[in-house]
Formats: structure tokens, sequence, C-alpha cells
């Protein structure tokens, strides 16, 4: 069997005065890479990223699975099937932040796409010390209108979802990974995408703060697929715009998974980021 | 040039080739529904019955029903239609987020089967 250089574990933290049982992954050593995977996704989708001797020589590269996500279960001590799962702004950020304490990783660099894109952006706002650079993939300031009733609703299967998150990818990508990012989200349940568009589309919303945004403190990169149709590239260079010291990438040929979907391109865009990260922040 | 869901020479090989894909088979397991596709004027009823497209309607009259309906300009279907879309032109989904075409009727329906649509629309790529 040929084994690969990711190993998972089971860990204990506690945010909010709840106890999470959460599942990472990690591979490589060097600077902290800190991976935040997208709405109704999981750790998986780091999976090519985290199999490169490219950057695991010079990174250690992490991905968590943010509770009700992938292998991380519910907390035992809620009710969670009385309440409506919604992730807020205020619960991630603390949780990413906790984590990284609980880990000791020293001021990580944050790499998020779609969701993780956004808090990449609320990270740099509101947790500037505790990361060194934020990677933000498919990043805007605000992406209103996403949180529609069909992504949970009694009467509409997982199906909607794989459909529709395969049409978010570039028809050029292989279509072998086009149709895992369909797999991945078919397979969360039922209530968590919506809920997690519940931050992704209601409540991040920097537009009136990016220029708040200190860079000489936090290295913030933002890039965006070609054909994003959620975050498209237009809203992610006008969000790049308003902040001092920002730097935007347009990746062509890519949709709103790229370091799923394509991974070989994407590395083209990202490995001169995390080049630069690693000899200018690291 | 038409769109090819309303030229009748193209249609009974389009037909054909949709009932015998694999994917479509699939994704539209006990569909049926009646759908209106609209470009600018002209109009035209997909009928599918247990997941068989049975009928192409190229004259839907004042009468007919449907579950619910595509629209969007001519030149948009073009675009949509194209064997390697542009951005924002690479499904349903992305055709009404960003305001290219619109779903109306029963939406329950309509995204419970986007899956069998988004098949629809890459098998009307090919055969464009």
């Amino acid at each position: 069997m040929r084994l690969e250089s990711i190993t998972g574990k089971y860990g204990y933290i506690t945010v909010h005065g709840v106890k999470y049982r959460v599942y990472f992954e990690e591979s490589g050593e060097g600077v902290p890479l800190l991976c935040q995977h997208t709405a109704g996704g999981d750790g998986r989708q780091w999976r090519h990223l985290m199999n490169d001797e490219e950057v695991t020589s010079k990174y250690r590269v992490v991905a968590v699975d943010l509770p009700y996500h992938g292998r991380s279960l519910p907390p035992e001590s809620v009710e969670w099937w009385t309440e409506e799962y919604k992730l807020t702004k205020r619960f991630f950020m603390d949780f990413l932040v906790e984590f990284s304490h609980a880990l000791g990783l020293d001021r990580p660099v944050f790499i998020g796409c779609s969701m993780g894109g956004h808090m990449a952006l609320d990270l740099a706002l509101e947790c500037p010390d505790e990361f060194r650079a934020v990677i933000g993939l498919e990043s805007a300031e605000f992406t209103p209108g996403l949180d529609i009733i069909w992504f949970n609703h009694p009467r509409i299967s997982g199906e909607f979802r794989f459909a529709n998150l395969f049409e978010s990818t570039a028809p050029s990508s292989p279509e072998k990974y086009r149709r895992e990012v369909g797999w991945v989200y078919s397979q969360s349940a039922p209530p968590v995408f919506r809920g997690d568009l519940h931050y992704y589309s209601v409540e991040h919303n920097v537009t009136d703060q990016l220029h708040q945004i200190d860079t000489s403190r936090i290295a913030v990169y933002l890039l965006c697929g070609e054909y994003d149709f959620a975050s498209t590239p237009e809203m992610c260079q006008q969000t790049a715009s308003k902040i001092k010291g920002a730097k935007y990438t347009e990746m062509k040929g890519l949709g709103h998974f790229p370091v799923i979907e394509n991974y070989e391109l994407c590395k083209t865009y990202l490995m001169p980021i995390l080049e630069e990260i690693s000899k200018i922040h690291g | 040039m038409k769109v090819i869901f309303l030229d009748s020479n193209k249609l009974d090989h389009l037909r054909n080739t949709i009932n015998h894909d694999a994917e479509f088979k699939l994704a539209a397991r006990y569909m049926s529904e009646d759908i209106l596709l609209e470009a600018d004027d002209s109009r035209c009823i997909f009928k599918v019955r247990d997941g068989v497209l049975t009928e192409i309607n190229l004259g839907p009259s004042s009468d007919d029903h449907w579950s619910f309906s595509i629209k969007a300009t001519a030149e948009s279907w073009e675009k949509l239609l194209q064997s390697s879309p542009s951005p924002f032109y690479t499904g349903l989904n992305a055709g009404l987020i960003r305001g290219i075409l619109q779903i109306t009727g029963n939406e329950e329906v309509a995204f419970a089967y986007l899956w069998a649509m988004n098949r629809m629309l890459d098998i009307m790529r090919q055969t464009s």
C-alpha cells in the first residue's frame, strides 16, 4: 500500500463554553499553514496541497474540519437537533484562533476558500497579531443573496448541491475533480451548507472596514478564479483595491474551488505566494 | 443560427441523445415534468415522463401547462450552449445568480432536478 504523508487526528477544544471533538489532518514541516474549507465542505478539499512536497517541505500544513463538518461531529453537550444550524462570524473566528492556539501554531499563515476566503478578510481585520499572512481564495467583501432556501429543504436532496457546486467549477478543469467537488458537497448533513451561507452571504460584510486592515502587520493575498460566479473576479479585485498593500491575482481557467478542481493550475498561482511568504514572513 | 432546442431539424437527434445518456438517466429518475424553454419570443416544451424525454413540442398553445420555465435571450442561450461556455454561463444556477436567465413556476421541482437539467444543457452543448 502506498501511504500518503497526510495524517489525521482527533482533538478536543472548547469554544464559547462548548467542548468540540474535532478532526484535523496535517502534513509537512515548517511555517504553519492553516487551511479552511468552503461552506458545506471539509478538509478533504486540501488533499492535493497536503500531498505536494514542494509545499510540505516548507510548510506544516494543517486542515481542520469545522464542527458539524466532515468527521467533526456536532458537540455532545448541545441538543443540536432542536436548533437551526447557523455558522456565525464570531464562532468561526474564535474557533480558528482557539484551534491555532491548541495546536501551538506560531502565527500561522491562513488560507481559506470561499467562506474561508471571506474569513481571511475577517481575520486580517480583527486578529492581525494571530496570523502572519492570509490568503483568501474566492474572497469578497460582501456576497449577498446566496442564502437560498433550496439549499436546505425537506423535499430537495443533496443532488441539488451536487449539481450546483459542479457548475461552480471551470469547464476546463479535469472532470474527475469537478465531480469530486460535487461529491463532497452532496455528503454534508442537510442543514450545514445553508447554515454556513449565513456567514458567507449574510453576516460577512466588511465593505466599510477594509481600509482598516494593516498589511504591515498581516500580509493579505486575494485570488479569484475566472469562472467564479458567486464571488466574481471583479468583486474580489474591488475588495483588494480597498486594502492598502493587498495583492490580487485573477486565476484564469479556474472556478470557485481552485485547490480541488485543478490543483496543478492553481499551484502556478499559489506557489509564488507561498514562496514569497516563507521568504519575507517565514 | 437557431438555438438547438428550437431547431426542428435537430430535435429527434437531441431527444435520442438525451435518452441514451447514462448520466441523464440517473439524474432524471422519477422525473415526470413539462419544462418550458424560452428564447426571446420563441418557446418549446420538453415533456419528460419517468425520466424519459418523450416529446419536444415546438408549438405550445395557451392550453399547455408546465412545471417551470427557463427563460433567456437567444443570445444568452447561444452563450450557455457553447461547447466551452464562458464564465457565468456554466450552468443554470450560474445563469440565475448572474441574471442571465430566469426560472419561474415551480422552483422546487426545478431545483430538485437541477442535475438533470444541467446534464440536458451539457448534451445540448455537445449536440449543437
